[in-house]
């Protein structure tokens, strides 16, 4: 199987959380306890132990709120920055187009958490000593490579999540986005069918990405690139110049340099 | 002190002048000790050849190993700082750079690599080699300290971008003083000319013909090293051209 996606429509969504439910089952996450800040989004934040939720954006047109749903979670960037950050190797590109995350190899360093530019990846850690994992959506691995559909696509009542082949995927939102234009949402579009070297997860909205928190056109950050791309490789070199130019000069030194002579 | 040379009934005396105070030289081998540790567990993250040792409950140890060094890296010159200062700010003030450092660095290299004697303009307490060194590790020592408390402590507090350039400028810093190190580690351990770099670090002493002839505006005092200097020069100058 080639590269697979996750097509989320928030068209159909009516925010009932039955993926967020469905997530925290199938991976076997702890509820948490929270408090009522006059929203219906809950819980206020992705966490270690909540890796997808349903976003509730209130938005006022002349007078009338309005609701915007979004199912939010990682994104499986094909150019993901975290997976070029990650020191370890415990975040990796599936063949599939997931980009997993293996919990024994991770340490809790945190740089995915800071180089995401979707501010996916959580961590759960001590801020003291440092010892940590981090945790994101997995696209139920376990699920996906078996032929399952992820826990969440499965669940969804309303039928707002699908899931398939990448392409196909594509093809769907787009069509999909046509007929919303059509029909009265003419700022409807498809988000993540180019963003990024393509999305795993991708989102037909009924407004602008803007108008849902989401970044237009994420980069993954330019600093990324300096540091994996130049920093790194040309350190490694030059310290290899360095100590094989003192090894060379120590050699230098002895032949040339009589101890008789010095004081 | 005399030395007996071996096997002869020769006698070499030595006159020791002392150089570093005992918390000067416990500042620079704490220093060295937990600069070779955070070094080495620092690594792990840089090298993608040493990933094994960055993964899982490894590298989390690698990570704690990291931050008891750290606070230790940062605690040994606040410790000389606060029980030295005087000591401190002589030695900052000796830092300073001019024309003879110049000189020095012309007659550096055939000196250091080919042991040829050219004039070289007489030094202070450090010689330029030794005052970039200090430049350096000074600087990357607050740079290192400012940095990782950044990464350390404002992770998800801070914007990321903060965090990002702290890991680029925490990186660079490392490079920075890593190279310095290898060239420092090199002169002090191997290099022929250096023998007395370790008996100073150990004892506190260098010998008067050492100081004499390395760092004549210390031994001497400025005038008197600059006048020395001038004579020398002239000297070697009459003799070119009698010749």
């Amino acid at each position: 199987m080639g590269k697979v996606a996750m097509l989320y429509d928030s068209s159909k969504c009516t925010a009932c959380r039955g993926c967020q439910v469905a997530c925290k089952q199938w991976n076997d996450l702890p509820g948490t306890l929270t408090k009522n800040r006059g929203s219906y989004e809950n819980p206020p934040d992705l966490s270690p132990y909540t890796w997808t939720r349903i976003r509730f954006i209130e938005k006022y047109e002349g007078g009338q709120m309005r609701w915007l749903f979004l199912a939010q979670g990682c994104m499986h960037c094909t150019d993901a920055a975290c997976v070029k950050v990650c020191p370890t190797g415990a975040l990796k590109h599936h063949p599939m187009g997931l980009v997993t995350l293996e919990q024994d190899l991770c340490n809790g360093c945190g740089y995915c958490t800071q180089f995401c530019p979707f501010h996916i990846p959580r961590l759960l850690t001590d801020a003291l000593t440092g010892k940590g994992k981090s945790f994101k959506c997995t696209f139920c691995m376990d699920r996906v490579t078996n032929g399952e559909k992820p826990a969440c696509v499965k669940t969804c009542p309303p039928g707002a999540f699908s899931f398939g082949e990448r392409n196909e995927m594509i093809a769907k939102g787009r069509a999909r986005v046509l007929y919303l234009q059509k029909n009265g949402y003419p700022n409807a579009n498809l988000y993540g069918d180019v963003l990024l070297g393509s999305l795993g997860r991708m989102y037909v909205l009924l407004d602008k990405p803007e108008g849902y928190g989401l970044p237009v056109s994420p980069v993954s950050p330019a600093l990324t690139h300096v540091w994996q791309d130049w920093v790194q490789p040309i350190v490694s070199v030059s310290f290899g110049v360095t100590a094989l130019a003192a090894v060379t000069a120590f050699f230098i030194a002895r032949r040339h340099i009589r101890m008789e002579e010095v004081e | 002190m005399s030395v007996r040379v071996k096997g002869t009934d020769t006698a070499i005396r030595i006159r020791w002048i002392p150089r570093y105070t005992a918390l000067e030289r416990y500042l620079h081998w704490g220093h060295t000790l937990t600069f070779i540790l955070l070094t080495m567990t620092g690594m792990v993250l840089f090298f993608p050849f040493l990933a094994p040792l960055a993964r899982g409950e490894a590298g989390q140890f690698m990570r704690l190993v990291h931050r008891v060094s750290a606070v230790l890296f940062a605690a040994v010159p606040v410790s000389y700082a606060v029980l030295q200062p005087r000591r401190l700010l002589l030695t900052l003030k000796e830092l300073r750079f001019g024309r003879d450092d110049i000189g020095w660095l012309k007659g550096a290299i055939p000196y250091y690599l080919l042991g040829r004697h050219v004039d070289m303009p007489p030094q202070g307490r450090w010689n330029t080699g030794e005052k970039m060194n200090a430049v350096i590790l000074v600087s990357g020592t607050i740079i290192f300290v400012l940095t990782g408390a950044l990464m350390w402590f404002g992770k998800g507090v801070l914007p990321v971008w903060v965090f990002q350039a702290a890991v680029i400028v925490h990186d660079l810093t490392m490079f920075a003083t890593v190279s310095m190190f290898i060239i420092h580690f090199y002169l002090a351990v191997a290099h022929p000319l250096m023998w007395q770099s370790l008996v100073s670090m150990r004892y506190g002493v260098i010998s008067e013909s050492y100081a004499r002839e390395h760092h004549a505006k210390w031994y001497y005092g400025e005038e008197q090293a600059k006048k020395l200097y001038e004579q020398a020069k002239a000297k070697a100058a009459a003799h070119g051209k009698a010749e």
